[in-house]
This record gives structure tokens, sequence and C-alpha cells, in this order.
């Protein structure tokens, strides 16, 4: 569970990140990148948050 | 905090050095009795060297420095540049050697006392100057921690304003300039103020978990800040000599400042941001948390924080502010909310709402708690609430975050000549026949000596500034010459005609050797 949740949270910052540099290269209208970033945004606190909560005590 | 070191796992340290970062917030800034009272409880070397099997690797310095300098204040610093008027070789050169020199000053004025003394900066400076003196620097610590806060409880409510749509401050506004931005500085500050009072555990973890994301928020505003403005000129990028041109033709113009700010050299800009963080690395601030590293090096793990938040986040959100000049040259408003919203919707204010409150919320708290040294009768509680309060209040009047870059220049002075004091008292002192730690040698409660160093300092400082008319950004330097070459010349009367130094006392600090 806690490996799911690492996955999860890593690919939710990769997900943060395309959005911003597909807008750079043209190639995503912005209010999609914005919508994109905050799926992204939930994801991190959903699944970062239970595995970087327990690892800082 | 309690690491075991070789042993444990990252997570372990990790943990650990969680707990120590906030243990230092907690603690530096405690009265004797409360740290006495603690250190008799047997928590966190407040009074005594790190012991070596509480170390801490590198790994743990490096996130800890990303995250403490990607703060909500760093979305301020980037636009007030481009309202100085910096061009783009002087911005991007200016921070590269700037933030190169507060890195190697970690490295080699900060860590190396930290790491043979391994004692707070709190301590050492009580061994040093005495009771009472550290007392007045956990004072003047306080009003600039408050005034510090307000301005991050001011990001925030920029935040709010996007959702409810009140009028908010002007670049020159030094007042609160409608009821909305009152209320909502108001309910950002007392969430804060009320969440420090009852202890900032919570926001410490949630600033934890929030900082890999917040590094990546702040990179994509600059990102799809470029591309706006690639769209808006109509210019194409096929090499790397474009995006320069760019940043040079719109960006980072170097014009004329806005009206009322100061121009922005290659000067200005260097010694800005090597001085911003001076009371943490010339000023020792930074003894607390480097005193569980290793080795001195690591001191260099300083550079996360300032080539993440100082170069990439002040370069990203000045691209935002430069984008809305480019759309509307009359709107020279510096808000954080707002920019961040354009560029990264939801996720974007959610950003400014986490970077303003998780830095203002420990800020409140640390001001709180040098408060209450001063008057450690009070209980904490009802200190951090009133501070809170004074923050919030702070917090209503732009002028303190519309001139941001003073304001951190100023705070940056008020503590330097502390930080002289105690890097003379380490390695010089000695060698020129004169007694280290002379307030726990002597027992004396306020070493003059150290006083006066620290205020003449400030006094020569101003008149620098108010008659010579150097600016702020610039007196740092001489300062620390001029408060180590007093501390010398007034330790030589004080400590041979004043106060005879006991000699059978303990070692102070310096002796303390790694």
């Amino acid at each position: 569970m806690r490996t799911i949740l690492i996955v999860v949270a890593l690919l939710s910052l990769v997900l943060l990140m395309l959005p911003s540099i597909l807008f750079l290269a043209g190639r995503m209208e912005l209010d999609t990148a914005k919508w994109i970033m905050l799926l992204a945004t939930v994801l991190w606190f959903a699944t970062g948050t239970p595995w970087l909560w327990k690892r800082t005590g | 905090m309690s690491a075991s070191v070789q042993s444990c796992a990252q997570k372990d340290t990790l943990n650990k050095f969680g707990r120590a970062t906030r243990d230092l917030i907690r603690k530096d800034t405690m009265s004797t009795e409360q740290q006495a009272q603690e250190t008799q409880g047997g928590s966190e070397f407040e009074r005594e060297p790190v012991p070596q099997n509480r170390l801490l690797g590198f790994r743990s310095f490096v996130g800890m420095y990303a995250g403490e300098h990607t703060a909500g204040t760093e979305l301020m610093i980037g636009p007030l540049f481009v309202a100085a008027g910096v061009s783009a070789f002087d911005v991007v050169v200016g921070l590269l050697v700037g933030n190169l020199l507060a890195v190697l000053s970690w490295v080699f004025m900060c860590a190396p006392i930290a790491t043979r003394a391994r004692l707070t900066l709190y301590y050492q400076l009580e061994k040093i100057c005495g009771r009472k003196l550290v007392t007045l620097y956990d004072l003047a610590n306080g009003v600039m921690f408050c005034f510090l806060a307000g301005a991050m409880v001011t990001v925030s409510a920029t935040a709010l304003g996007v959702w409810f749509h009140f009028e908010m401050p002007a670049l020159d506004d030094l007042y609160p300039n409608s009821i909305g931005w009152v209320i909502a500085v108001f309910v950002s500050g007392a969430m804060i103020a009320v969440v420090a009072a009852y202890g900032y555990e919570i926001v410490a973890k949630v600033g934890e978990v929030s900082a890999p994301w917040m590094v990546l928020v702040f990179i994509a505003f600059g990102l799809v800040g470029f591309r706006q403005f690639l769209d808006a000129t109509g210019t194409q990028i096929t090499n790397l000599s474009d995006v320069w041109t760019v940043a040079k033709t719109h960006i980072w113009q170097g014009g004329p400042p806005h009206p009322g700010r100061v121009k922005f050299t290659f000067w200005h800009v260097m010694f800005f941001a090597w001085f911003c963080n001076v009371a943490m690395h010339i000023g020792m601030s930074d003894l607390s948390v480097l005193r569980f590293a290793k080795k001195s090096w690591y001191g260099i793990a300083s550079g996360t924080g300032m080539f993440l938040g100082h170069y990439l986040a002040w370069l990203a959100a000045a691209i935002l502010y430069a984008f809305q000049l480019h759309q509307d040259p009359t709107n020279t408003k510096v808000l954080p909310g707002p920019l961040a919203y354009q560029a990264a919707g939801l996720a974007g204010l959610i950003c400014v709402i986490i970077a303003g409150w998780t830095t203002a919320n420990p800020t409140i708290y640390r001001a709180g708690l040098a408060f209450q040294a001063v008057v450690p009768k009070a209980s904490r509680f009802w200190v951090t609430l009133a501070t809170g309060g004074i923050a919030t209040v702070a917090g209503m009047f732009p002028a303190i975050t519309m001139r941001l870059l003073d304001f951190v220049a100023l705070y940056g002075l008020l503590l330097m000549p502390m930080g002289a004091v105690i890097f003379v008292d380490f390695w010089l002192i000695r060698k020129l026949g004169l007694e280290s730690s002379f307030a726990e040698r002597s027992g004396a409660a306020f070493n003059w000596a150290a006083g006066a160093a620290w205020l003449v300092t400030l006094a020569v400082a101003w008149i620098l500034v108010k008659y010579v008319g150097l600016q702020i950004f610039f007196v740092s330097l001489p300062g620390w010459f001029i408060a180590a070459a007093l501390y010398v010349g007034l330790s030589v009367v004080y400590q041979k005609k004043f106060r005879p130094a006991l000699g059978q006392a303990k070692p102070g600090p310096s002796v303390v050797q790694a």
C-alpha cells in the first residue's frame, strides 16, 4: 500500500509539471493545463500526505 | 531531536530532523529557565553540545533548506525586482553570484562554528553576551519576526481577493484601502495566529508535505508566464539566444524603476540575494540548525533553498508580474494571488495560501517565543496569540509587503552584528589575549562590549544610510567589519579594566571542539 502511495504521489508531481511544459511547447490550452494542475495537486495531497506525514513523525 | 544516525534508514533521519527543525524554532528563542527545564526533561541539547551519535546526514539538510526558502514572500520579491527596473543580465547573473555568496557564507562562516561548538545560537550568545543582552536581542528578533509574519499574512490574503473581489492594495499604498482587504487579512491572520498559539506541529507537517509540490508550482508559474509572453509578443523560439532576447526586451527591460522605487543594478541584486538571509548565515541563526551536521561542508545544502527558492521562484514570479505589466502597463499592483491564479488557476491560489500560511505560522510562533523570553511569566498561548494579532494588524498595512526588499535588508542588518560578535569570539578573541564566552566566565548578565558593538554598528549603519546616502542594501557588509572591530576594541577595554574574567570558570563554546 505504501509503495502504491509513493508511486502515485511521485506520478502526481510529474502530472503537475507536464501541463506547464506542454503549454510552453504550445501543445496544450492554458485552461486545460490549469485543471490538470489542480487534479495533480489533489492527487499529491491525497497520496503524499499519508506518505510524508508518517515519515516526518 | 533523537536521531540514531548511521544505522537508521533515511526515513528515521528525516523524521528526526523534522522534529529537530521544529524544536529549534520552538526552543532557540526560549528563555533560560524554560530551556533549563526542558533540558532537565532530557530533550534536545539546548544547553549542551549535540553529541556525535545524534548528528545527521547531508540529505536531511537538503530538504530542510529547500522547503524553508520557498515561501510565500518569494512571490513578492521577484515582482519587486521588476518594479525596481532591473535588467535581465543584472537579475540573472546578480542572483547567481549573490546566492552563491550566501551559500558560501553558510559553508565558511556559520557551519564551521556550528559543527565545532554544536550549540544553539541562543546558548552561544548567552555565553558571550549574558542573559540580559540576549533578551534584548530576542526582543529585536521578535519585532522583526512579527512584521515578517505580517508580510506573509498579506501574501495569503491576496489569494482571498481573487475569490471575493474586494479592492486590494496598490504598489505604493501605505494603508489598507478597502474594508474587504482588512477583513481578508484579519481572517487569514486570525487563523494563523490561533493555530500558532495552539502549536505549529500540524502546520509544520503541512509545510513538509507541501514543499516538493510548491517548488514545482513555482517553476510552473515561470513556464506558463514565459509562454504567455511568447504568445503576446508573437515571438518564435528556436534557440537559447531567442529566450535571452525575450528576457531582456520584454521581462527585465532594465528601464527606469517605478516611481518612488530605487533603481536596481547588478550590485543591488547581488547584495540583496547575499544578505536577505544574512541573519541566518553571517548572523549565525543557523548555528541551531547546522549544529546537527556531521560535517561543516553540509552548509552547502543551503544551495537548494537559494537556487530553488531565491533563484527559480524569484525569476518565475517576476515573469508573471512582467506579463501583467505587458498586458496593462498601468496595473502595477504586486498581488501574488491574482498573479498565481492567472498562471495556474486554483492550484496557483492554493500554492499562495499554503506558502503564506506555512511560513507565517512558525514565524509568529517564533516571534511569540522571543517575546515570551522577555516576559517569561506570561502564558505562551496568549503571548503567541497577541503576537499573531500584531502581525495581523501589520499585515493590513501594505507598506511592509510592498517595501519588502527594504524591510528584508533592514531585518538582516539588525541581527547581523551579533553574528560578527560570535565569529570574533569563536575564532579571534583568544588569539588576541582576551577571553571568549566572557559573560559565562565573568558572570556578567550584559556584556557591554558585545552590546555596544551591536548598537554602535546599527547607529553607524543608520548614519551611513541617512546622511552619507549609502543604500540599505549595501551597509551590512561594512557593518560586519565595524561590528567585529568594535567588539575586539571594546573587549580590550571592557575585559581588562571593568570585568576581569574569572580564571577558574569552565570553558566556553569555543573550546568545545569537534
